[in-house]
Parts: C-alpha cells; structure tokens; sequence
C-alpha cells in the first residue's frame, strides 16, 4: 500500500483531523478478512453485491478485490435527507440498479449504519424484488443511534459515536479520500462555509 | 412521483423533536407523538406523583424513543427516570438520544445549520421538559 498517502504534512486534510481511528493497516487488515469469509460462504453461488452510493466507494472497491470468487457489482442511489430533500417529500431512489436482482444472490454493501434508516429503506426496496437471497455487509456500526434493527451478516467495525471522515465517509463532501478514518476536530464540525 | 400524505402535526416541545420526526417522515417510519405515558410513583392514596412520558413511540419498531438536548452534567434527573421506567415496565423498549448523539445524527443528515441551532446555546437547553 505504498502509494497510500499517510497523515502528514503532504496531506492537507490531515489538519482537520483531531485523532485517527482506524488506520489504512487495520481498514485493509479488516477488508481483506471479509472478503475471504464471502468467498467461502458464496462459493459457487456467483452473487451480486450492491452497494450504496457515494459513502460506500471506497470499501466496495477494496472488498471486491478481497473476493476469490466470481461477482458482479451494482449501485444504487438515493435522495439523502437535508434541509432541501425534506421539502421535496420522502425518500427516493436516484440511481436505480442496472441489474436485475430477481432470484440472484445478493449482498448488500454499505459503508456505515447507525439509526439504520437508510439501510432499512434500502433492505426492504431490494427485498421487494424477490432475490433468492438477500445479507448485508456493513464496515462501520454505529449500534448507539440504532432506530431500527436490520440484521448484519458481515460487519467490520463498531464505532462510538464520534463524527468520523474518510475511506469514503464525508462531511459536506469532503474527506471521503481520507485513506482513514479519522475524528473530526469540533471547529470543523460547525464550519459550513465549504 | 408518490405524494407524501400530509398528516396533522403535533405541537413539538422542542425543535429537536420536530427535527426528528422530519427525518422519520423521509424515510417512511411511521410515529406517534406522545402517546403514552408512564406512572413512575405514586402517593400513599394511589395518586401519581411521578411520570414520564417518551418523546416518540415508533410501533412498527416497538420502539419508544426519548430525546435529550441536555448537556450530560444536566441529565442526571431523566437518567434516573429511564431506569426507573425500566424498572417498573421491563417489556417496554425505550432508547435515549443524548446530545452528542443527536447532533452528530444531524450532522450526518446534513443539517449541520439547524444543529447549531438547537445545540449552539445554553438558553435553548432551559426550553426542555424532561
């Protein structure tokens, strides 16, 4: 992983960052450990693994190279929630999948649940269209702001709840290439005028 | 497009509670404002002298939830209440968003305008019942 950056000066991000909480070694250790467990339990079953975007980039990328079976891959994209979307009604798919699902075996990827919202909204849209199997692969869980429970069959890391960034997670956009995941310093937090 | 059916609103307590349920309608959960309230102790003729009464209760969840602006050194009343209440009523699931919780859960749904609102000063956290 010689061509990962490291927090340092070189990295101009790195300066937001009050602690970092999951090292790249650890992150990819982590990955790479998953993706063998779903190499052994899908042998033979040649699933599809979909993932969220835009959070979940970064993982779903590491994660399929950490598989040594055949997959195939989709995203899906949905309406997040934010002072505009609330106006507009309720949640809605944006990108919808360009495979069909039906009587496949598939995977759900997503890089971090924590009220379980979204990941609920998204189980069930994909449940709706009768796969033959359906888990859920999680990097990060958040289990204290757990609103709804949505069962996790492959699950990296729980996280306390501190606001963390990077390996895909953001604020305001920005930090998602972070190649950790980092805390960031409450100053940051407040500051909208990205 | 599917219209979202507009439902009459509660009169929120506090705007932490209106935010909440905004975030539920989105995602389609259905809520209940206050629906119930719970007798934590009682006077020598039966009389309710103590309740408490969660914030949400979530039915398809099963879930009561009880949100809390208060900075932790002030909830030390409501903490007592909550193990009170599952004390008293152990089939019940309830769950306490505390303030750091309830901010960073904003943060995340991009609403870090309306987090500064309702966390940003002391006064506001006077404004709520517990």
């Amino acid at each position: 992983m010689g061509a990962i950056s490291r927090p340092g000066p070189e990295n101009e991000m790195a300066g937001d960052i009050q602690q970092v909480f999951v090292s790249t070694e650890v992150l990819q250790k982590r990955v790479g450990e998953l993706g063998r467990a779903i190499s052994v339990d899908y042998q033979g079953k040649n699933p599809i693994l979909v993932g969220a975007l835009k959070g979940v980039f970064f993982f779903m990328a590491d994660l399929l190279r950490a598989i040594t079976i055949p997959v195939e891959v989709d995203f899906i994209a949905i309406s997040s929630y934010s002072a505009e979307a609330r106006d507009r009604g309720v949640v809605r798919v944006t990108k919808d999948l360009d495979l069909p699902v039906t009587g496949r075996h598939v995977i759900f990827v997503e890089d971090v649940v924590d009220t379980g919202l979204t990941l609920n909204y998204l189980v069930n849209s994909l449940r709706a269209r009768q796969p033959a199997s359906l888990e859920v692969c999680v990097l990060f869980n958040k289990v204290t702001r757990r609103l709804i429970d949505v069962p996790v069959r492959y699950k990296g890391f729980d996280l306390p709840d501190y606001f963390v960034v990077g390996y895909g997670l953001d604020h305001h956009e920005r930090y998602r290439n972070l190649p950790y995941v980092g805390i960031l310093k409450p100053e940051v937090l407040f500051n909208t005028r990205h | 497009m599917e219209e979202q059916t507009k439902k009459p609103q509660p009169v929120f307590i506090h705007p932490i509670e209106q935010a909440f349920a905004r975030i539920l309608d989105f995602y389609g959960v259905t809520w209940e404002y206050e629906p119930r309230t719970f007798p934590l102790a009682w006077d020598q003729e039966g009389n309710v002298i103590e309740a408490f009464k969660p914030d949400f209760y979530l039915p398809e969840q099963n879930l009561y939830v009880e949100l809390t602006t208060l900075r932790p050194k002030l909830t030390l009343r409501k903490n007592r209440k909550l193990k009170k209440i599952k004390e008293l009523y152990p089939d019940i699931n309830i769950k306490l968003f505390k303030r750091r919780e309830l901010r960073n859960m904003m943060l995340r749904f991009g609403m870090a305008a309306e987090a500064e609102q309702i966390f940003g000063t002391d006064a506001q956290e006077k404004q709520e019942r517990d």
